[in-house]
């Protein structure tokens, strides 16, 4: 299924990045970007898809992931370095405009996107992570520490923590923990208790997986590790990061078409003040008025893999809509 | 003449920020129509003060006009965070100003000058939806650069002495600003009238007479120092202390080009102008290319870098005629 996939290394804002591409080179571009802790892999549903609708599917191993580079520090972390490498991709492409779609951290690069470069987006699916505009009122550690020190991203701040806590299992074990969360809380482990060990891997695994697959990821961040990818989250603290970079946009509105796919069962959508309820909410729809909600029953955070069909159909058509095509 | 500004204070983006107001003091026959906005951005050493005439003149034309000063300078905040005078911080201000004092959908013109012409450039990049047209002075665009980090580039270029390279060390050079004094520092700056790079060797010696150019009045000059002896140099020398933070935060603009209609005007005395290479990278088309809405350049001769300073009312008039076109 994925043996036509090829991967090539591309030079893009300084650093290298491992791509996986597929379909016509002549075809409209679309650029895939993946969460946390994954890979372009996590695409692979959607690159098979989309290639054979008639678009051409560029999708990386995002900055400090698998076959990319990382650089060392998390400074190097921030948003701004995202979208940088990711508009050395479309340059490196020459393409004017990209279709987008990123999921998690992906959907942060992507949201980001359309507020620094919206002259190079047609259009963009964000699956799981809406939009957060800045209050610039309230920073997100602080935000974070409401949550007390259970709260994975407060877990994630200090080096080497999370890299311990992970190196007590094997790579495949802490994958499983992750891609098999059936979790609807944001993630807050018991007092005393890293998140690693508060996550529990099924005794069987559900239909969209199997164990080869699992293992692709675990083979990839045995290598690699984790440090490149807490490293988003360290840069969280920058004072910079604390959303004083965005401040140029505050209050904007995001005109770009956009659709937000998420699982009503994702991370975050437990209780009545749950991200879906945020997202069809009339704050949300005064910022980014260009926008479709798309609820998937039962669906939960690894969606474009659980629902691999279904979240394929809806980017075609969202894309293909953007460009007059109907099936 | 109506030489009386108003002096207003609103916060944004976290500081406290002033600026000076003049407004038409007619109504445009009594269609209720806002009067359009000009949006001047004043450089280092300078305030919202250098752009006196242009406000006097053209709020007489018709516009309102609002002249800030930007963070660190004059009555406005400086955040005592040194990490906090990126371009990002800059225009996240001036982006405050104007949904707070304008409308927070509406587009004004710009006029930049210096670092305010910088500032202009990025908040062309960062938000065009936000200026219809900017009159930009003396500093050209230049894109972003992977290759180019700034201050080590400054250093290879011009060496240690050169005056941004100088202004890194925090602390440093006001410590010798304030051994030569306020208003000789301000007046060697204001004066400067060599086409060459600023070199500011250390133990360099500021005894000669500096006799005051015709543009620059006893008054003005006792402003400018009230006003710095007041907020100090630390907040404007900032903004060249976070060039290489803006540079590393800008590279998603690495290939962007400036979006929005441009007339640049120089004076062909000013130093910027005789930087190598700037006027072929003017004449000669790769201005253009990076700013291809550049409609209009105009290079005043005999004139120096302050150039709407030097002649208030040729600058008001390019100011206007280029704007009337929209």
């Amino acid at each position: 299924m994925t043996s036509e996939v090829r991967e090539k290394k591309i030079k893009t804002n300084g650093i290298w990045l491992n791509v996986a591409e597929k379909g016509d080179e002549g075809e409209p571009l679309v650029l895939l970007l993946h969460g946390f802790p994954e890979t372009w892999f996590s695409w692979r549903h959607q690159i098979d898809f989309l290639s054979s609708h008639g678009y051409h599917v560029v999708a990386p191993d995002l900055r400090g992931y698998a076959d990319s580079d990382s650089p060392p520090t998390h400074e190097s972390y921030t948003v701004s370095h995202l979208v940088a490498d990711v508009i050395g991709l479309l340059d490196h492409y020459g393409t004017a405009q990209a279709f987008v779609a990123g999921h998690d951290w992906g959907a942060i690069i992507g949201w980001s996107l359309c507020l620094f470069r919206p002259d190079r987006v047609k259009g963009f699916v964000s699956l799981s992570v809406p939009y957060s505009p800045r209050d610039p009122n309230l920073k997100p550690s602080d935000l974070f520490k409401s949550f007390g020190d259970g709260l994975y991203i407060t877990q994630f701040q200090e080096p080497g923590r999370a890299e311990a806590a992970f190196a007590k299992h094997d790579c495949l074990t802490v994958m499983k923990k992750f891609l098999l969360t059936t979790r609807s809380d944001f993630w807050v482990a018991p007092p005393n208790t890293e998140i690693i060990d508060d996550l529990e891997v099924p005794s069987t695994l559900p239909d969209w997986i199997t164990e080869e697959e699992i293992q692709v990821y675990a083979d990839k961040f045995q290598k690699s590790g984790f440090t490149g990818p807490l490293n988003y989250y360290r840069a969280m603290d920058l004072k910079l990061q604390e959303l004083e970079i965005l401040a140029p946009w505050q209050g904007y509105k995001i005109v770009i078409p956009t659709k937000f796919i998420a699982g009503d069962k994702d991370i975050g959508n437990e209780g009545a003040n749950g991200t879906i309820k945020y997202v069809k909410g009339e704050m949300f729809k005064s910022i980014v008025p260009n926008l479709e909600v798309v609820v998937i029953e039962d669906g939960h955070h690894f969606i474009q893999q659980e629902k691999s069909e279904r979240v394929s159909q809806e980017i075609l058509s969202f894309f293909n809509k953007l460009r007059n095509i109907t099936e | 003449m109506d030489l009386t500004f108003t002096h207003r204070f609103v916060k944004v983006n976290g500081i406290n920020m002033h600026f000076a107001e003049k407004t038409p003091s007619f109504t445009d026959n009594g269609a209720s129509r806002p009067p359009p906005v000009i949006l001047f951005l004043h450089g280092f050493p300078e305030l919202w003060y250098t752009w006196r005439h242009q406000m006097v003149a053209l709020s007489s034309l018709g516009y309102r006009t609002i002249a800030p000063d930007l963070r660190g300078y004059g009555d406005t905040e400086a955040p005592e965070s040194a990490d906090a005078y990126t371009s990002l911080h800059v225009v996240g201000d001036l982006i405050g100003l104007v949904d707070a004092v304008v409308g927070d959908r509406e587009k004004v013109f710009v006029v930049g000058h210096d670092w305010g012409a910088i500032i202009a450039w990025h908040l062309c990049l960062l938000r065009p939806d936000r200026v219809k047209a900017l009159v930009n002075m003396s500093v050209v665009f230049e894109p972003w650069n992977l290759k180019r980090k700034p201050i080590s580039m400054f250093k290879s270029f011009y060496g240690d002495d050169y005056y941004i390279c100088r202004f890194q060390e925090y602390g440093e050079i006001e410590a010798e600003f304030a051994k030569v004094g306020t208003e000789r520092v301000l007046l060697e700056m204001l004066t400067y009238r060599n086409t060459g790079p600023i070199l500011l060797p250390k133990g360099k010696s500021y005894d000669d007479p500096v006799s005051l150019p015709s543009w620059l009045t006893e008054y003005d000059v006792k402003y400018y120092v009230s006003k710095y002896e007041k907020s100090g140099f630390t907040g404007p020398v900032n903004y060249y202390r976070n060039m290489d933070r803006t540079w590393e935060m800008m590279g998603a603009f690495s290939n962007a080009q400036v979006k929005v209609p441009v007339k640049f005007i120089i004076g062909d005395q000013d130093l910027t102008y005789h930087i190598p290479g700037t006027k072929k990278y003017i004449h000669e088309g790769r201005f253009k290319s990076h700013v291809p809405l550049l409609d209009e350049v105009v290079v005043i001769k005999g004139v120096g870098h302050f150039l709407h300073e030097e002649r208030p009312v040729e600058i008001s008039k390019h100011i206007h005629d280029y704007f009337l076109t929209f």
